[in-house]
Order: structure tokens, then C-alpha cells, then sequence
């Protein structure tokens, strides 16, 4: 009772009370780290060498090869045919092979569904594991276990890969649901397995279908660099051109057109799909979102599927009439029927393929990891070039998209002209696959961390452009009005009001660049770009060397971890 | 009204709930016989949405007691508490439909408890529980919207649809939480009268929380007034003033300030609520 007497008055007096500011000494490490993390972009800027003489050597060496190349050529037409399909064959089989399989660890790793503490850990772990194996390094390594010419390798591993971002952003899209509907089938006597087709399912399937979408088209950009692991399709036929230096390059830069092309179509495809029928916001995140929203308008609305209500009886409602609604739906339906099925058709996957007695001594020849014939030292120094390469890229990127995305933003460009130019830029930044852009490079440039920097930068600046541009887009307008009002300039306007209110999120995404510039520049050091990835590739090969590969996996995953870690904790000081 | 002299529907025994600090219910005792209908009265926070979640099982009590059926919640295995629940239907303030699933299939979840395994879209579900549900959207005049999406209804109407998919369950209690709070006058109208009339014709137990007291004055044959977790008010309806229970309960306060000074009006000068209670209903009924 003497509970109850006092409960109003502490109530009240308790949320009146304002918080005393202090400097916490969270703020003054972060800073630090922030600090930290920039002095070794800075220093890895340095190391990289961007000289005039590279330059200049690097032009000579672009312009020896455009002479003695062949002219730029592209395929005969049921050549082309063939390569496309088995490449959308092999992109769609493997990412649908990854929303499946992602669908229970989502479930286990979602906090509003997980069964317990543990099965969080475990689903968020295979998610971070899956992502951290690098899709053609897997391919490379599983290659062994079928016959030569074979896609399963391609397939497998895109489906390993894909399972890290799908599940994740699953497993987010099923923690935001309305615990409403779900609370009520609870209610109502449902089980466990009811909840979530009932409940979580629906809610979630247009975010399941989107996000698989969304890395089919991440998987056609990637699909060129698994024609390096062997996997057949458009990258393998360049890979093919492109050992024979210096004629093939120009058959290789026709097929880096052909794919550029199919990743723009891809995406038109795959937004128009996710806006039209799943309702989801076109993001401008990508090229065909962009073309999207120019054409939103036209969107007609769904006819209602109200019954009339002459006569209407329980039994003439048991029929469903067809109504607009319900003819999209089923169409749509086996339209995506049909694509599942085509895309496993062209894959061309054959058991037969399949070289059982080499399975099971290729999945253990990855177990123990060792470091091999390496010794500690080149361990070291080819996963600093790999970081240098990540961080020198980011602090690139970085500068160009806070001038790139600041001008591409509608409350900082001075007109709309300029704005629409730099959104145009881009866009088709984002348009180009990193992969075609960095072998390209390593052609002018030649083999070496140079043409890996430019590639993720330039990759990154259509990325990272587009997401400042939004944020800052984003701000309260108020502040930026009222700092107007006193007669402040253009720059003044932008230094005092927006980019203060801009900077959480513009570290957050600089933060989630680096992130995958990690994983990219592992990855661009197959290609030649040097580093951790190009040990990766000399390992991938043979059995014998399986153990270093999961050696180097183990580092990406533990560098990849600690920028995750240290982003979220700066994240949670600065939000 | 029949009076039986079977065991109650409902017996709530002692229960307490805390939430971490929170008391949320203190030695809560009720009982609920079959076929009353009873208003659970009281401002947001005093406990009405917990009490009501503890008859479905949806929550645990920290101590005391909670008889459904003839069934103890807190000792029943996960699979006999799903059939209980099975028994015991639920509507909510925000009516908790799946806005992407069709108004049917919204339904047909109501009959979950029934069947076995998960069902997703409608062609899962036999001819004859879509018969049936088709039957209770016709009872809540919704049978036209049947193929709609859910979200594509308005409040009152999403609110007939979760009393169609409570209909489902061939309760034998029916729980309604705050059922109009969201809605505006007339809809609200629509629902309560909706409620009472299928609580009457299928001799339905209603327990249903309220904070509107002119509502609940018209509405229920029983009233339970509740504050700070605690009953302070348990009596029949009929014959109470809206003055009478005013006493007990306090004005309908709509702000913070308001809710502050009736707090404190109350405090100081209720004596202890459940000992006062009866005495008032002694009152008011002679």
C-alpha cells in the first residue's frame, strides 16, 4: 500500500528531470577509433602508388594493348544465346537454392522467432560465415568434386554465398513485422510452425521475394568472376579471351559489354517486379529503381474484390471471382513458377556430373586449417595489402561521394539540373559491375593493388553517393531554413545544418562501404590485384592446399568481424 | 440469464503479475459463471489487457491461480494450453488482422487450433471450414468483402472480420480487449452490439475491458472495476448510476494531469476499493 502512495508522485518528478550532459568516455574512444581508421586510409593512400610515372607507364602499357588487341567482337547470336541462358540459369538456380535454405536460418536467427539464445548464434553465425566465403573461391575449391565443364560448382556456391545476405536481411524484415496478427493466431490456439505461415509469413514475403531479387541481380554482376573458378557462362568465355593477351582482349571487352548489359536488364527486370507488384519503395539504389520511379505514376490501382451484395449467398461466395487481383496474382505466380523451373532447366546441372567418390575427400581436405608452405610474415603483409586496398578505396570513395552525393542531393544542389546530372552519374557508377571495371583496369593499369583501388572506388562512389545523397535528403529542413533566414550562404547553409544532421548516417554508410570493400578487395585479388585473395586463388586448386584455404576464410571472417564490431559500437555511440 | 450452479467458466485465484518492478495485478480474485457478461473497467494501465491475457494464457501469473474451463493454465504442457486457447477466442483493440492475407483467410486462421500442421493461401483449407467462415462474415454482414485484403477494410469493418475469426473458434468464452478503442463513435456501436448479440444467441462468457463507463453502464450484466492492478469494483450492472460507479472509479481522464489529480482524489479518499465495493452495490441496488 505505501507503494501505491508514492507511485504518482515519482512518476511525474522522474520524467521531468533533464539528464545532466557529461563527456563520456564512450565518445572520446570512438572518436579515436574514428581517428585511427582515417590516419590508415590516409596511410594506405600513400602506399598505394598513384605517381605520374605509373601513370604514364600504365597509359603507354593501355595503349600497346589497344593496338595489338582485335577489334572489340562479340559472340555469333545462338553463341550469345547459349551463354546468357546458362549464366541466368546458374544466377537464378543458385539464388533460388539461397532464399530457401535462408528461410529457417532467418527463423532461427530473428530475435522474435529464434527458439533460443542459441539458435540466434548459430543462425546469425552461418549468416556471417556464408557471407565471408567468397563465392568463386568456393567454387574453385568444390570444382574438384565434379567433372570438368560442370555448373553444380557455380550453383553451390552462389548458393553458400547468397545464403549470408538473404538470411540477414530476412531475419530483419521478419523482426519488424506487426507482432499483432501473430499474438492474435497465438491466441487463437495456433502452434508454433501456424504463427509463422499465418502470422510472420505473409507479412514478410513481399521483403523474401525482394531481397532475392535484389541479390540475383548482386549474383548476374558476380557471375563474370566465377568464370575465372571454371563455371560456365559469359565469364568464362572472357576468362577464356583474356589468356590470349593481347588479341583476345577485344572479344573479352565485347563480352564485358554483353554483361553489362544483361546486369542493366536484369535489374530493370527484377525493380519493376519489386515495385509493381511487391509495393516496395523504389530506392534509386539501383539502376533500374531509378527508371522505376520515373514511371511510378502510371501505376493503376487494383480493382476492389468486393463480392456484389444482390443476392449474395454463402454458396455463390464460395466461388472466388476472377478479378483483376486474382488474375495478377495467379499469373505472377507461375510466371515465377516457370522461372524457378527454367532457371534450373538452363543451369544444366546433370547428377551424372557428380564425382561421388571425390565428395567427401574434398570437404575434408579443408579441415585442419594451416598456413601451409606460407610463413607468418607473408600471411601479414598480404592481409595488410588486402586492408590497404579496402581502406585506401573507402577514403577515395568517401571524398568523391561527399562531393558526388552532396550535389546529387535536392537541398544542396544549386539547381535541379545539377542534381539531375550527378544522380545520372551514379547511377551508371553503380551501372558498371566492379569485376568488369577492375579486369579492365588491370589491363591498363597492370596487375598490382592500383587497378584493385580504382575498381572499389569507383564501384563504391555509386554506392556510397547515392546513400549521402538520400541522407542528406533525409534531414529536417527546419534547421537548414533557419540557418538560411540569418542570411547564411549556400556553404554555410550546408556546413551548419546539414551535414551535422547528415553525419550519423554518413558514417554508418562509410562504415557498411568498408565493410564490403573488405570482402570485394579479397576478392578483386583473385583477378590480380594482390593481397589475401590472391593465395586464395593459388590454394583453391589443389587438395593439398585445401587447409590454407579455410586458414585465409578464417581470417577474412575475423577481419570482416572486427569491422563489424567496431562499426556497430561507433554506431551505438554516435546515434 | 441463467444461474448455474456448475463451476464457474473463469476462476481467477490470488493472482498477482509483476513485470520486472511493475505490479500489473495484485491478488487478483474473480470468478466468471457461464454465460455472464462481464466488463472489465479501469484506465489504460490498470491492468485490464494483462488480466485478459492471463485467461488465454498468454501470460503467466507471478503467483496465484488462474481456472479456465476447469482447466489450471499455469500447469497445462504447451500443446493442451494451444487447445484451451483453442476454446477461448480473443479480440483486440487493433484487431491484429494479416493485412496481406484476404478477409477469408484472415477467418479462417480461427480455426488453426483445429486442424493439423500450417496452412498458407486459401486452396489449403477444406470446403467445409471455408463454408463455414463464409457463414460467420455473412453473420457479421461482411460476406461481399470476402476476397478483399484485409487492410483494405475500414477499422469497424477489420473489427467485425477478428469477431468473425473469434466465431471460428466455436469459443466457449470470448475475450475482447479495449474492442472499440480505436474506433469512431458509430463503428463502435456497430461493435458492441455486434458482440452482445452473439454472446446472447450462442450463450457465450464475455469478458470484455473497457475504459468508457458510459459504454460499459449499458453493456454488460456485471461490472469489475479495476485500478493500479487491483479490483476495486465488482457488481452487477443493472441499477448502478453512472454517479455510483464515477465514485469508485473516477472521471474518465483523458490527460496526464487529469489521470494525476483523480489519482489522488481517489487515494486519499477511497477507503480500501474491494471492501468498499459491495457496500456501494448494496447501495445502489436497494
Amino acid at each position: 500500500m505505501t507503494a501505491t502512495t508514492t507511485t504518482p508522485g515519482s512518476a511525474t518528478s522522474g520524467a521531468a528531470l533533464p539528464r545532466r550532459p557529461r563527456i563520456s568516455t564512450n565518445k572520446v574512444i570512438a572518436g579515436a577509433v574514428i581517428v585511427a581508421m582515417a590516419g590508415f586510409a590516409i596511410w594506405s593512400l600513400a602506399q598505394i602508388d598513384f605517381s605520374l610515372y605509373n601513370f604514364q607507364r600504365s597509359m603507354l602499357s593501355l595503349a600497346k594493348t589497344i593496338r595489338l588487341m582485335d577489334p572489340i567482337s562479340f559472340p555469333s547470336v545462338p553463341d550469345l544465346v547459349y551463354l546468357i541462358s546458362l549464366t541466368l540459369g546458374v544466377v537464378i538456380a543458385g539464388t533460388v537454392v539461397a532464399a530457401v535454405i535462408s528461410m529457417p536460418i532467418a527463423y532461427l536467427a530473428a530475435a522474435n522467432t529464434a527458439p533460443n539464445r542459441t539458435s540466434r548464434v548459430i543462425g546469425r553465425a552461418i549468416g556471417v560465415i556464408t557471407r565471408a566465403v567468397p563465392d568463386v573461391i568456393l567454387a574453385m575449391a568444390i570444382g574438384l568434386m565434379f567433372t570438368l565443364g560442370a555448373t553444380w560448382a557455380g550453383v553451390l556456391a552462389i548458393g553458400f554465398h547468397s545464403i549470408g545476405m538473404i538470411s540477414k536481411l530476412f531475419a530483419d524484415a521478419i523482426e519488424q513485422i506487426d507482432e499483432g496478427p501473430r499474438l492474435a493466431i497465438r491466441a487463437a490456439g495456433g502452434s508454433k510452425a501456424q504463427e509463422f505461415w499465418s502470422g510472420v509469413f505473409p507479412q514478410v514475403f513481399p521483403s523474401w521475394i525482394a531481397t532475392a531479387l535484389h541479390r540475383f541481380d548482386i549474383n548476374v554482376r558476380g557471375s563474370v568472376i566465377l568464370g575465372f573458378a571454371g563455371v560456365g557462362g559469359l565469364g568464362y568465355r572472357m576468362y577464356i579471351d583474356f589468356q590470349q593477351f593481347p588479341q583476345g582482349f577485344g572479344p573479352a571487352l565485347g563480352i564485358a559489354i554483353v554483361i553489362f548489359l544483361l546486369c542493366v536488364a536484369t535489374e530493370l527486370v527484377s525493380s519493376t517486379i519489386r515495385v509493381r507488384l511487391l509495393g516496395a519503395q523504389p530506392t534509386r539504389r539501383t539502376l533500374g529503381d531509378a527508371l522505376m520511379r520515373q514511371t511510378r505514376g502510371r501505376r493503376k490501382t487494383t480493382t476492389a474484390a468486393t463480392l456484389s451484395t444482390a443476392d449474395l449467398t454463402v454458396e455463390k461466395a464460395m466461388r472466388r471471382p476472377w478479378n483483376s487481383s486474382r488474375v495478377s496474382s495467379t499469373v505472377w505466380g507461375w510466371v515465377g513458377i516457370l522461372v524457378v523451373i527454367g532457371g534450373f532447366a538452363m543451369s544444366r546441372l546433370d547428377p551424372n556430373q557428380i564425382m561421388w567418390k571425390y565428395v567427401w575427400s574434398t570437404i575434408m581436405s579443408f579441415w585442419p586449417p594451416s598456413t601451409g608452405a606460407y610463413d607468418t610474415q607473408t600471411f601479414v603483409t598480404a592481409i595488410v595489402q588486402t586492408l590497404q586496398m579496402a581502406f585506401a578505396a573507402a577514403l577515395l570513395t568517401f571524398l568523391v561521394s561527399l562531393v558526388f552525393g552532396s550535389l546529387a542531393a535536392r537541398n544542396i544542389a544549386p539547381n535541379g539540373w545539377v542534381r539531375g546530372a550527378f544522380r545520372v552519374f551514379l547511377v551508371i557508377f553503380r551501372g558498371v559491375p566492379e569485376l568488369v571495371l577492375a579486369i579492365v583496369l588491370i589491363i591498363i593499369t597492370g596487375l598490382g593493388p592500383q587497378a584493385g583501388v580504382l575498381a572499389l572506388a569507383f564501384g563504391g562512389v555509386g554506392l556510397l553517393g547515392k546513400l549521402i545523397a538520400d541522407s542528406f535528403e533525409e534531414v529536417d529542413a527546419g534547421p537548414e531554413q533557419a540557418v538560411r533566414a540569418t542570411g547564411a550562404g549556400r556553404l554555410q547553409v550546408f556546413g551548419s545544418a546539414t551535414l551535422p544532421q547528415g553525419l550519423p548516417s554518413l558514417l554508418g554508410n562509410t562504415l557498411y562501404l568498408l565493410d564490403t570493400n573488405i570482402r570485394s578487395a579479397t576478392v578483386l585479388g583473385i583477378v590480380g590485384a594482390g593481397g589475401i585473395g590472391f593465395y586464395l586463388t593459388v590454394s583453391a586448386g589443389l587438395t593439398k592446399t585445401h587447409p590454407v584455404v579455410s586458414a585465409i576464410i578464417g581470417i577474412i571472417i575475423a577481419m570482416v568481424l572486427v569491422v563489424e564490431g567496431i562499426a556497430s559500437y561507433l554506431r551505438s555511440v554516435f546515434k | 440469464m441463467k444461474s448455474t450452479t456448475t463451476s464457474p467458466i473463469i476462476t481467477i485465484a490470488g493472482l498477482t503479475k509483476d513485470f520486472g518492478e511493475t505490479h500489473a495485478l495484485r491478488d487478483v480474485n474473480l470468478t466468471v459463471e457461464k454465460g455472464e457478461v462481464v466488463v472489465l473497467l479501469g484506465l489504460s494501465g490498470s491492468g485490464k489487457s494483462t488480466l485478459l491475457r492471463h485467461v488465454d494464457g498468454l501470460e503467466l501469473p507471478t503467483a496465484g491461480d488462474v481456472t479456465v474451463l476447469g482447466q489450471s493454465l499455469p500447469a497445462l504442457r504447451p500443446k493442451a494450453l494451444r487447445k484451451l486457447r483453442g476454446r477461448v477466442a480473443m479480440i483486440f483493440q487493433q484487431f491484429e488482422l494479416v493485412p496481406s492475407l484476404t478477409v477469408l483467410e484472415n477467418v479462417l486462421t480461427g480455426a488453426l487450433s483445429r486442424v493439423k500442421g500450417p496452412r498458407l493461401g486459401l486452396a489449403t483449407w477444406p470446403a467445409s471450414l471455408r463454408r463455414e467462415a463464409l457463414t460467420h462474415l455473412e453473420r457479421v454482414g461482411l460476406l461481399h468483402r470476402a476476397y478483399n485484403r484485409a487492410d483494405q477494410l475500414s477499422g469497424g469493418q477489420q473489427q467485425r472480420v477478428a469477431i468473425a475469426r473469434a466465431l471460428m473458434q466455436n469459443p466457449d468464452v470470448l475475450l475482447a480487449d479495449e474492442p472499440v478503442a480505436s474506433l469512431d463513435p458509430e463503428s463502435s456501436d456497430v461493435v458492441m452490439k455486434l458482440i452482445r448479440e452473439i454472446a446472447a444467441e450462442d450463450g457465450l462468457t464475455v469478458v470484455c475491458s473497457l475504459h468508457q463507463v458510459d459504454l460499459a453502464l449499458g453493456w454488460g450484466d456485471r461490472i469489475v472495476g479495476l485500478r493500479h492492478g487491483e479490483v476495486v469494483l465488482d457488481t452487477p450492472a443493472s441499477g448502478l448510476s453512472k454517479a455510483a460507479v464515477m465514485e469508485i472509479y473516477g472521471r474518465v481522464a483523458t490527460t496526464t494531469t487529469e489521470l494525476t489529480v483523480i489519482e489522488r482524489e481517489l487515494l486519499a479518499d477511497a477507503p480500501r476499493g474491494r471492501d468498499a465495493a459491495p457496500a456501494l452495490a448494496d447501495g445502489a441496488a436497494s
